[in-house]
């Protein structure tokens, strides 16, 4: 009790407000394991109200109103009461003898907390800068929520298995119950953070992004991503807001991450494109996982914006994308679309469940693209007339259909082979329509006719 | 001659996509390690300064074009060489 009392007068001596949030962390620090657990003994429920009373009276020496040493007073006391439910709960996970329920109690007794932080915070008694405490409450109410929500469904499961599919439906219904409720916590936070009138100096505004990041894993993981485009829009419309780059980088990147994922869902690949280009350059350099997720929606988004692949330079260090890209960036390049079809349907399973499966196919239109034009370069030049030197060589622009078909024939493997030429034009005529390629097909004389300034927009030929 | 010509091709692909259903399997497997931390990471401080980004890595070939005019040698262009030149061979006969 004595220890956490300090560091509460040091913290609050210093207006460190993360100094103030480590103390009602429900995790012990590394070099103090045994720390929750001496708080938590040094009382019990009939004297916990009285023993914190008197330490944040002793703690007073900075002078705090008596609204809120009342206020902290209530605070501790919640939080003492959140420390029980941990330790019980840590204990019976460890011992095998988790009660049915144990972390719902653990999460009843955090939104406690939690509830009483975001109270005293709109009423102004608890300063702006101890806004770290919002954020580690938040943080964990979260987690706590997940877990609450797995052991449930764990139980439930149980009981469905005998009950006939009736009691499933029940089942699904309920089984982010907690999850649920958490983010109507986590959403008063936010709004709490974004209303903030005070001056931006002292404002709690500067809690907007970091919240809002909880609310996006959160809705991520109710699978409810159209309520993560209603925080954004908030966002947007609070145009005295301080810009983004005034953060810390932490909210910048993990904003930037999933306003990129979310536009890209929407299929909005230039603001997804530049989000998440703006996420992985500011990324941190050893968060190896985060650019490994950045990377894994930019690599599609890049290939449709701006038709570009990943180098091996940039997919060395993440061996799990290597696997996942490196196939199918060969095969583009190639122009091999039979490996093309393999490559994707190999990695089917990672690409749907990562949701950019559908961005992907739409590779195939590249691969297309390069095989066009392979047979464009392997066409050559047309023959210089007298006169002309070197430098007036113009590369052969009438090309055969049957030139194309059998690339294509070759390219599309074992399926090709039933390819007729209308089909193939087909294709061809698709391709121009795509603006990929430009020129246009003469029928009678069974001729693909490409312009001379530029046959393949954007490919340097 | 044509004819075995598409012979020879069609066991090269046949070996190469038994090679790709081996990768299939490979690649089947790593999600199920992966799927318990697919979420976005905490970082492990608030804030860095640039020297600790992306940005100044000089790491800067990270994309390249789609296409690739470099490697004519692999398998791939090769055969396609020889497939226009039989086009070509086809048409003047």
């Amino acid at each position: 009790m004595d220890e956490v009392f300090r560091d509460f007068r040091l913290a609050l001596a210093d207006g460190d407000g993360y100094g103030l949030a480590a103390i009602l962390s429900p995790v012990a620090p590394e070099n103090d394991a045994g720390r929750l657990y001496a708080f938590y003994r040094s009382s019990n429920a009939h004297q916990i109200d009285g023993d914190v009373r008197y330490a944040v009276k002793y703690s007073n020496s900075i002078g705090l109103s008596r609204d809120e040493s009342s206020a902290w007073n209530d605070v501790f006391v919640s939080y003492w009461k959140a420390v029980g439910e941990i330790l019980a709960a840590e204990e019976g996970e460890n011992m095998g003898k988790l009660k049915d329920g144990q972390w719902a109690s653990v999460y009843e007794a955090w939104k406690s907390m939690t509830i009483l932080l975001i109270k005293y915070h709109l009423s102004n008694i608890f300063p702006a800068w101890s806004i770290p405490c919002l954020y580690l409450a938040g943080k964990y109410l979260r987690i706590f929520a997940i877990k609450a929500d797995s052991q449930s469904v764990k139980v439930k499961g149980n009981v469905t298995f005998n009950a006939g599919f009736q009691d499933d439906v029940v089942s699904s219904i309920g089984k982010n119950d907690k999850l649920e409720d958490a983010a109507r916590q986590l959403n008063r936070m936010f709004s709490l953070c974004l209303g903030d009138r005070a001056p931006i100096e002292d404002s709690r505004k500067w809690g907007t992004y970091y919240t809002a990041n909880l609310l996006f894993k959160t809705h991520f993981k109710l699978n409810a991503i159209s309520l993560s485009k209603n925080i954004i829009r908030s966002i947007q419309a609070q145009a005295d807001l301080p810009t983004l780059d005034l953060f810390p980088k932490s909210h910048q990147v993990t904003f930037k991450y999933y306003v990129g994922v979310i536009t890209f869902l929407q299929e909005d690949y230039v603001q997804a494109e530049d989000n998440l280009t703006q996420a992985w350059q500011l990324c941190q350099k050893h968060a190896i996982k985060n650019q490994q997720l950045i990377l894994t929606y930019l690599i599609p988004c890049r290939l449709l914006t701006k038709h570009t692949l990943p180098t091996s330079n940039l997919l060395d260090p993440y061996p799990r994308l290597q696997s996942l890209f490196s196939p199918l960036a060969a095969c583009i390049k190639q122009g091999n679309l039979a490996g093309f079809d393999a490559a994707l349907q190999a990695g089917e399973d990672e690409f749907v469940k990562r949701r950019i499966y559908l961005t992907l196919e739409r590779g195939r239109d590249i691969t297309l693209r390069n095989l066009l034009r392979k047979v464009f370069l392997a066409g050559g030049y047309e023959p210089l007339k007298e006169g002309q030197t070197e430098a007036d060589l113009i590369r052969r622009t009438r090309i055969p259909i049957i030139e194309f078909a059998a690339a294509i024939r070759l390219g599309m493997g074992p399926d090709g082979q039933m390819l007729d030429n209308d089909e193939v034009e087909c294709m061809i005529a698709n391709m121009i329509y795509k603006n990929l390629m430009k020129g246009y097909i003469a029928r009678e004389r069974s001729m693909v006719v490409l312009n001379k300034k530029g046959a393949f927009p954007g490919t340097g030929v | 001659m044509s004819a075995s010509a598409q012979g020879s091709s069609s066991t090269t692909k046949a070996v190469v996509s038994d090679a790709k259903n081996g990768d299939a399997k490979e690649i089947e497997k790593k999600p199920t390690q992966l799927e318990e931390d697919d979420e976005f990471e905490d970082f492990p401080v608030e804030d860095w300064t640039e020297e600790d980004t992306q940005l100044p890595s000089g790491n800067t070939h990270l994309w390249e074009e789609s296409w690739d005019d470099d490697d004519t040698s692999e398998d791939f262009s090769v055969q396609l060489k020889e497939e226009l030149k039989k086009v070509g061979l086809n048409k003047q006969g």
